[in-house]
């Protein structure tokens, strides 16, 4: 099984400090927070928590383009996050990135032709006729034509930009591509054309993807196993089918619960948390989840709990699930 | 006719751009009754927003026109009402929540400063009365500490904060009909959880009337009565909720519920709608979901279809023709 894995996610650490003026101390806020997770050839990997809790960060940080503070990220055993940086750069022709917001991520300068021949020309890759022609069938590929070679990102929909966006980054054949929230700014009948696409560029060109989401109904309709993070930590880990059925940590069920009903006759146990995330900057003590959590006891105010396996494939983070009573005593000792 | 609220017949609206004129709402039609949710969902640039906001007169004058129809709200046209009229209407018998809850409160005023506004503007009150009625209302939307939070400035709190905030500001003076556009699309599914209930208790309270904007079905599934569908600037299909769900009779509701991830097979290829929303100045004659319609046959890019009506249950599509099937 160790074999079987593309990328490695080993104590990854991302801290961003803010300075508070001269005098004062700096402030650090634990974007990342030590975690730990590996990705396995040809899956789709996929992160959930809501905003601020470090998912689109650690997706950045696996590929380099924010530095990490910790840890290590190992892609076909080699460590990415200390390899030279002319190294990492030519390495990205196998990893690639998919972005969120299909109309920050473009140029608008740049016709379709241009932002699509840049990744051939910075990696080198072909001579310029076979370059031409991989752009017009990565086109084709994606449900674009050659008519639209010669135009501005700003004459596409939403939809389209995205293609285009899924284009430029599957045109290096990559084997990895991170996908931070690709459908999420995208109206609900173009999402469904677009996930097709993702599901079948996974098929046809044997990809691995890290597919980052807050929208549950696409997790669970596409993803193979799935990690949940809070406030920069996971807290829970499984197989996508076994997660949806049998959620274990408080917050992967409340998360769950949360999401509307597919039908107005379904009737649906809510767990409605109150309150909201808490700041970053200043996490609570214990489980950081602890504030909101319905089943919070005295031990979580004050011990961090650790992953621990609670089925098979499943880990998750939860004081519920501590076997070890002796943890728990000494937790009453000290509070 | 006594228990209808609102009623917009046949509204047209015209906007100038650089290249002439483009109608982005052509004859809606459709009606809210007292203490019911009614939605309203559609896809971006279906016309949801531009109806709600003709409906509480705030089309930008210069470059906007109602071309056609009327809008009547307690049996009263208000659809050519003069500024001063509307903004006795605003925030005191119609009030309304916005999208963004960043950026709909004004940074450098506290909460408590914004919040009076609409009590200053429509209720005679003393400046107790009202600190009193704010703190109670911020109390009624789950808000802790409303007795400081209103010394303070929208930038201190989180975006759950801050949309209690703005469904506080619509319920000061207790309107008979809040219009909410797109109220939880900007927030994480655990506060929208939160924020969904909150609104449900309070239009129960105070037994108001809801037109509930989203282009999310899964919402509209949980909050709404009846629901209108919007596609390109048209209604086209109005039906009670279960209704809808169960035997949606539009080609484009039918696809847009068929495309749910839920309604799919795990990692199956999901049902989609081919293309894409027209622009608004891409529409011409007949249907406007005939270039997207897997039923689509000549009738459908000739003619525009009326609304056909089974009770209830009304859509606009020429399949729905009683002898035409």
């Amino acid at each position: 099984m160790e074999d079987n894995n593309l990328v490695e996610i080993k104590n990854l650490k991302k801290y961003y400090e803010i300075s508070r003026g001269l005098f004062k101390s700096k402030l650090i806020v634990k974007a990342v927070d030590d975690i730990s997770f590996s990705i396995r050839t040809g899956e789709t990997f996929a992160l959930v928590g809501e905003s601020g809790c470090g998912k689109s960060t650690t997706g950045k940080t696996l590929l380099r383009l924010t530095d990490a503070t910790a840890g290590e990220v190992k892609y076909k055993g080699e460590n990415i996050l200390s390899l030279p940086y002319d190294k990492v750069r030519s390495l990205r022709s196998e990893l690639q990135m998919v972005f969120q917001d299909p109309y920050a991520s473009l140029n608008p300068k740049m016709t379709i032709k241009q932002i699509l021949m840049e990744p051939l020309r910075v990696h080198n890759k072909f001579t310029p006729e076979e370059r031409m022609q991989k752009i017009v069938d990565i086109l084709e590929i994606v449900g674009l034509s050659k008519a639209h070679l010669n135009r501005y990102p700003s004459e596409f929909s939403g939809g389209q930009r995205q293609r285009i966006g899924i284009a430029r980054a599957v045109i290096l054949n990559p084997d990895f591509i991170v996908a931070d929230e690709p459908v999420s700014a995208l109206d609900v009948s173009v999402q469904s054309q677009v996930i097709n696409l993702l599901l079948r560029l996974q098929k046809e060109f044997g990809l691995t993807y890290l597919f980052i989401s807050h929208d549950l109904s696409v997790v669970e309709h596409m993803t193979d196993r799935v990690a949940v993070m809070y406030l920069g930590k996971i807290v829970e880990t499984a197989a996508t089918e076994e997660l949806f059925a049998d959620p274990k940590h408080p917050y992967t069920q409340a998360l769950i619960s949360a999401v509307p009903v597919s039908h107005p006759s379904e009737e649906r146990e809510r767990i409605v948390l109150t309150g909201d995330v808490p700041n970053p900057a200043n996490p609570p003590s214990g489980c950081s989840f602890h504030t909101r959590c319905p089943f919070a006891m005295d031990i979580c105010k004050t011990i961090e709990p650790k992953l621990k396996q609670v089925g098979n494939d499943h880990i998750a983070s939860c004081h519920l699930y501590t076997e070890h009573k002796e943890e728990k005593e000494d937790a009453i000792i000290h509070s | 006719m006594t228990d209808v609220l609102l009623e917009i017949k046949n509204l047209g609206i015209e906007f100038k751009t650089g290249e002439g004129t483009v109608q982005p709402i052509r004859g809606v039609d459709f009606f809210l009754k007292k203490g019911e949710t009614l939605g309203v969902v559609g896809e971006s640039g279906s016309g949801k927003s531009v109806t709600s906001l003709t409906v509480l007169g705030l089309l930008p004058e210069k470059t906007s026109k109602i071309v056609s129809g009327s809008i009547h709200f307690e049996d009263e046209e208000i659809t050519h009402y003069s500024d001063r009229q509307y903004r006795k209407l605003r925030g005191n018998d119609i009030s309304m929540i916005f999208q963004e809850p960043m950026t709909s409160l004004n940074p450098v005023f506290t909460i408590g400063e914004q919040l009076s506004e609409p009590l200053k503007r429509h209720k005679k009150m003393s400046k107790k009365q009202r600190e009193k009625a704010i703190v109670d209302v911020l109390k009624q939307v789950g808000i802790p500490r409303a007795e400081q939070i209103i010394d303070e400035y929208p930038h201190q709190l989180s975006g759950g904060m801050r949309q209690r905030v703005m469904i506080s500001l619509a319920l000061l003076c207790e309107p008979k009909l809040l219009i909410c556009d797109e109220p939880t699309t900007a927030l994480d599914v655990t506060i929208q959880a939160q924020i969904l209930k909150l609104m449900k208790q309070v239009k129960q309270d105070k037994d108001m009337s809801m037109l509930f904007i989203t282009h999310d079905l899964g919402v509209v599934a949980e909050m709404c009565d009846r629901v209108v569908v919007m596609y390109a600037g048209e209604i086209v299909e109005v039906a009670e909720i279960n209704e809808l769900f169960d035997n949606p009779l539009h080609p484009y509701t039918k696809g847009l519920l068929a495309s749910l991830p839920t309604n799919n097979d795990r990692k199956s290829k999901l049902y989609s709608i081919k293309g894409q929303v027209p622009r608004p100045n891409e529409i011409g004659e007949g249907c406007a979901f005939a270039n997207r319609c897997p039923f689509a046959f000549d009738k459908c890019y000739a003619k525009t279809p009326p609304a056909f009506s089974e009770g209830d249950h009304l859509s606009k599509c020429w399949l729905q023709q009683p002898e035409g099937r």
